[in-house]
């Protein structure tokens, strides 16, 4: 099947008015020996045929049918159902960049209420649009600050960011020839603060610190940034944006730069994606942000509008003095995670990391409590902890998903000196009932041992 | 004017409602010292109040399901909801991104298929969807051909060559992988002057990235000599795919030369832009370049997907996780619904449709360049500056007939330009009320040229001040 909307009439109309004897006519200036002939039969599907077969290859998909401990940077949460509402409406879900904005108020005032939400959760002066991911935001923080402060080539990052996010910061600094110190942790997985403060100096550009940790831990950031504020260095964090309902803000700990990937209020799990970067800093750095900012404005009678602005940084005007390349954003996963966080609201955003929090310390508390299950510390935390249950990761593995629970990630995957640790995610959508099987499985598991 | 949500804040109201807590949950808290101590500023309000605030935003803004779209470069093609019901489908939307790959096998498969499919369709050898959009395709696509280069041992090359009629992220994309951007020169043809290419290429160049068809919406019959141009100098020719719809199964980026390229699912593919994003923007390439290719990739083994995290050679990983992996799930199902016949009648069709509009417009503009085009062309709207008329009056005009305005002011090259591009699916009728909305304004031109000027009248908004905006940033809004 296809989409298209003109028949042989209106074609042989249309190829009258262009004067031209078919359609292989207007495709002459393609090269004879690098055309392919079209296809005789037709090899599509009907709409129902499609989704038959998409339903197919959904159903083998079975990780739906376990109660799921995975974290690491994605959580599940329960999605307000008015979010998928707004984002299907067709002004939304199929407009294009706002290129017209008299055409796109909608759109743009939304974008600008993102950024003031994600301005009122960090805490900082001025928010962009968007950027893809956690992951390139925080690369896209580290470019930031090495564009703002150009005799510096150095960041100090700590070793206890999330691994993927590590690994695609080097992808995009290794163009630039940064030098890259990491900050070690201790066996609780807290950052080292005195190594902290040694490794940064007056070439020191950034420190990007993860809140939390990719061990679920709340490292005391403040007194790191008390050191990189003497240096002249910027201080990013990056958050799961969750952490903001109960846990210090970003400015309130001393950021200068707040990253991170807002999938926890609002997207769906959806292997990976879209999920949504984002991105909050001091004003004085506005300038030197990627990506694309709404602001306000006024219209020829004076009225209030919003249009794209600043755009000065940006490729389509600056092109190969842009500040970075990004086009094409995540816009609509940015309204849906506008839509949740008014839906929360600010009792709610409290409440609901609250709730994160104490199913999490429960779950913890009691597998500490059975003997042999090793935590990997008592450094404060918020909605995911490691531990060991004395096991290699995959005896324990076999156990628990035998029991249709996917217990956690495998820790020693990423971190060798973790091995045989699970890292295990709580929301607010894991009942008593639910944390009490785990809690009864992993006996079973200890009581074997 | 619409108050903003958080100008709509009403003390004490909301709209959450909390799953009931737990006598052996309450007892735990975290460290006083390390929580937040400034108030969260956000608005509170109901749930009617929130739902009846966007229908209210929704009002003001369009979409392709809304109107007429023809945005140059951007290919707003219908954008088929059962795209979007199957992606919404459990199966795909609840899978963790780190989960075991015998549980997530469907996932996989779709990775798997849309690499091949997608390989065929550009004569590609290997690929990876983890790009997010387009820039971020391109930025990983240079960033193999680095990997090639130092492979080699050859370090000298420093530089990438664009045509001046690309589009921005080129340029942008070659910066921030560390290389120098070289212009080269479109001739007046409205093709890559080769004299200049040849000046300028050496052995200092990494690459020449090239659309084509070019942003003209003129195919570049030359693409052989070029491609011999540059491979004759040791660089790569990287294929920026915005413009891939007006090709789909007439002529492979693989088999005119390219080594490397992206594809914008969210145009080609009918993915729905979402008013910006999220995109989709995966690359490309052929075997030399494939052991660069970002990682994770996804094998099969017999019937089973794997999944594989470490090689070598690979540039590494380039985003958190996957990719927009629910934003290609809707290409792939786009894909299979066409098949090779339908999607070829893609390119047949938008083709057909661009060259209609064109000899239709012909009548009021003048039209650079006059050969057949692909599935867009560029319009030089300067044939009323004597009324004081520009492209952008034009354009704002357009709005008040109800219709999006084409592209204007890209490329860079064209006077007063203005970019169409129709796509496909529109019909007939469509593309003739567009030619009678603009033989309307032609006319208003004539009379009264002031309508023009101020226009539009008829939006939401009268023309706003983009300067103001700039001079001073107002970026957040006020809680009231």
């Amino acid at each position: 099947m296809d989409f298209i909307s003109n028949q042989k009439a209106q074609v042989n109309a249309m190829l009258e008015a262009i004067g031209a004897g078919s359609i292989e006519e207007l495709f002459a200036s393609i090269p004879q020996n690098l055309k392919h002939r079209a296809p005789h039969r037709d090899d599509g599907l009907s709409e129902s045929e499609g989704v038959i077969l998409m339903e197919e290859i959904a159903a083998k998909n079975t990780f739906s049918s376990y109660e799921s401990y995975l974290g690491a940077g994605a959580y599940e949460h329960y999605l307000p159902a008015v979010i998928g509402f707004i984002c299907s409406k067709s002004e939304f879900l199929t407009a294009y960049t706002p290129y017209q904005p008299e055409a796109s108020q909608g759109m743009l005032q939304a974008t600008f209420e993102f950024q003031s939400a994600i301005c009122a959760l960090t805490g900082m002066d001025v928010s962009n649009a968007s950027l893809y991911d956690g992951a390139t935001a925080c690369a896209e923080a580290m470019l930031m600050a090495l564009r703002y402060q150009k005799e510096r080539n150095k960041v100090v990052i700590a070793s206890s960011l999330h691994p993927h996010y590590f690994s695609v910061v080097k992808q995009f600094l290794s163009s630039h020839g940064t030098l890259i110190e990491r900050i070690p942790f201790d066996k609780d997985g807290s950052l080292d603060r005195a190594k902290a403060e040694a490794l940064i100096d007056d070439q020191t550009s950034a420190v990007l610190l993860p809140y939390p940790s990719f061990f679920g831990v709340i490292d005391e950031i403040k007194q790191i940034s008390a050191k990189a504020k003497a240096c002249g260095s910027l201080m990013v964090v990056c958050a799961n944006p969750l952490v903001y309902g109960l846990y210090a803000s970003a400015e309130e700990i001393g950021a200068d730069i707040a990253v991170g990937d807002i999938q926890p209020l609002g997207l769906p799990l959806q292997f990976g994606g879209p999920y949504c970067g984002y991105m909050a800093c001091r004003q004085d750095l506005v300038r030197q942000m990627p990506g694309r900012i709404v602001g306000e404005t006024i219209d020829a009678e004076g009225k209030r509008g919003f249009v794209l602005t600043l755009q000065a940084r940006e490729q389509h005007i600056r092109r190969e003095k842009a500040t970075s390349n990004i086009c094409t954003n995540q816009a609509l996963a940015a309204l849906a995670s506008l839509v949740c966080m008014l839906w929360y609201g600010r009792q709610g955003l409290r409440e609901l990391a609250l709730t994160n929090y104490q199913r999490t310390a429960y779950l913890r508390h009691r597998l500490g409590q059975l003997p042999g299950v090793v935590l990997m510390g008592n450094a404060p935390f918020f909605n995911e902890f490691a531990l060991s249950f004395g096991y290699s990761g995959a005896e324990a593995f076999e156990h628990f998903r035998h029991r249709g629970i996917e217990p956690g990630l495998d820790l020693g995957k990423y971190y060798p000196e973790f091995n045989g640790y699970l890292l295990v995610a709580v929301t607010e959508t894991k009942t008593k009932g639910m944390l009490d099987r785990y809690i009864q499985v992993a006996s079973e598991l200890m009581v074997r041992k | 004017m619409s108050k903003t949500c958080f100008e709509k804040t009403q003390p004490g109201q909301h709209a959450y409602s909390m799953s009931r807590s737990d006598s052996e949950f309450d007892c735990f808290l975290p460290p006083l010292r390390l929580l937040r101590k400034n108030e969260l500023m956000l608005p509170e309000m109901s749930e009617i109040d929130i739902t009846r605030h966007f229908c209210e935003l929704a009002a003001k803004n369009v979409g392709i399901d809304n109107e007429f779209y023809p945005l140059g470069s951007c290919t707003m093609k219908f954008n088929p909801r059962v795209n979007e019901q199957c992606s919404a489908l459990p199966g795909f939307s609840s899978g963790h991104p780190l989960a075991p790959e015998e549980m997530v096998q469907g996932n996989l498969q779709i990775i798997f298929e849309l690499v091949e499919m997608l390989c065929a369709l550009c004569g590609m050898e290997a690929g990876s969807l983890l790009p997010c959009a387009g820039a971020h395709g391109e930025y990983t696509g240079i960033k193999m051909i680095s990997a090639y280069h130092s492979s080699r041992g050859d370090h000298q090359r420093s530089e990438i060559l664009i045509p001046d009629d690309a589009h921005g992220t080129n340029p942008a994309t070659a910066s921030m992988a560390g290389y120098r951007a070289i212009s080269i020169h479109t001739n007046v043809k409205g093709e890559v002057d080769l004299d200049h290419l040849r000046q300028m290429a050496s052995e200092r160049t990494a690459a020449l990235m090239l659309t084509n068809p070019n942003t003209l919406g003129l195919f570049n019959s030359q693409i052989r000599d070029i491609a011999e141009i540059i491979h004759g100098q040791g660089g790569m020719l990287y294929y920026d795919g915005a413009n891939l719809n007006a090709i789909l199964n007439v002529v492979k980026p693989g088999e005119m030369g390219f080594d490397v390229m992206h594809l914008n699912l969210h145009k080609t593919f009918s993915t729905p832009h979402g008013g910006g994003g999220p995109g989709s923007g995966p690359v490309l390439c052929n075997e030399k370049l494939a052991k660069f290719l970002p990682i994770p990739r996804v094998e099969k083994d017999g019937n089973h997907f794997k999944m594989s995290w470490k090689d070598v050679s690979s540039i590494g990983q380039i985003c958190s996780f996957h990719g927009n992996f629910a934003i290609y799930l809707r290409a792939y199902l786009y894909a299979k619904l066409h098949g090779n016949y339908g999607l070829r009648r893609i390119a047949e069709n938008a083709v057909l449709n661009a060259n209609y509009l064109k000899s239709k417009l012909i009548q009021f503009f003048t039209i650079p360049y006059s050969q057949s085009c692909m599935h867009e062309f560029v319009i030089q709207a300067d044939n009323y500056l004597d009324k004081g008329i520009k492209a952008l009056d034009i354009a704002k005009r357009l709005l008040d007939y109800g219709m999006h305005a084409p592209t204007i002011y890209f490329p860079l090259i064209v006077k007063e330009c203005m970019l169409v591009e129709p796509t496909e699916v529109e019909s007939k009728a469509t593309l003739d009320q567009f030619v009678e909305a603009m033989a309307a304004i032609i006319e208003e031109i004539q009379q009264d040229p002031e309508l023009v000027r101020t226009a539009p009248h008829k939006t939401p908004v009268s023309r706003l001040d983009e300067v103001l905006a700039a001079k001073k940033p107002i970026l957040k809004a006020q809680l009231k």
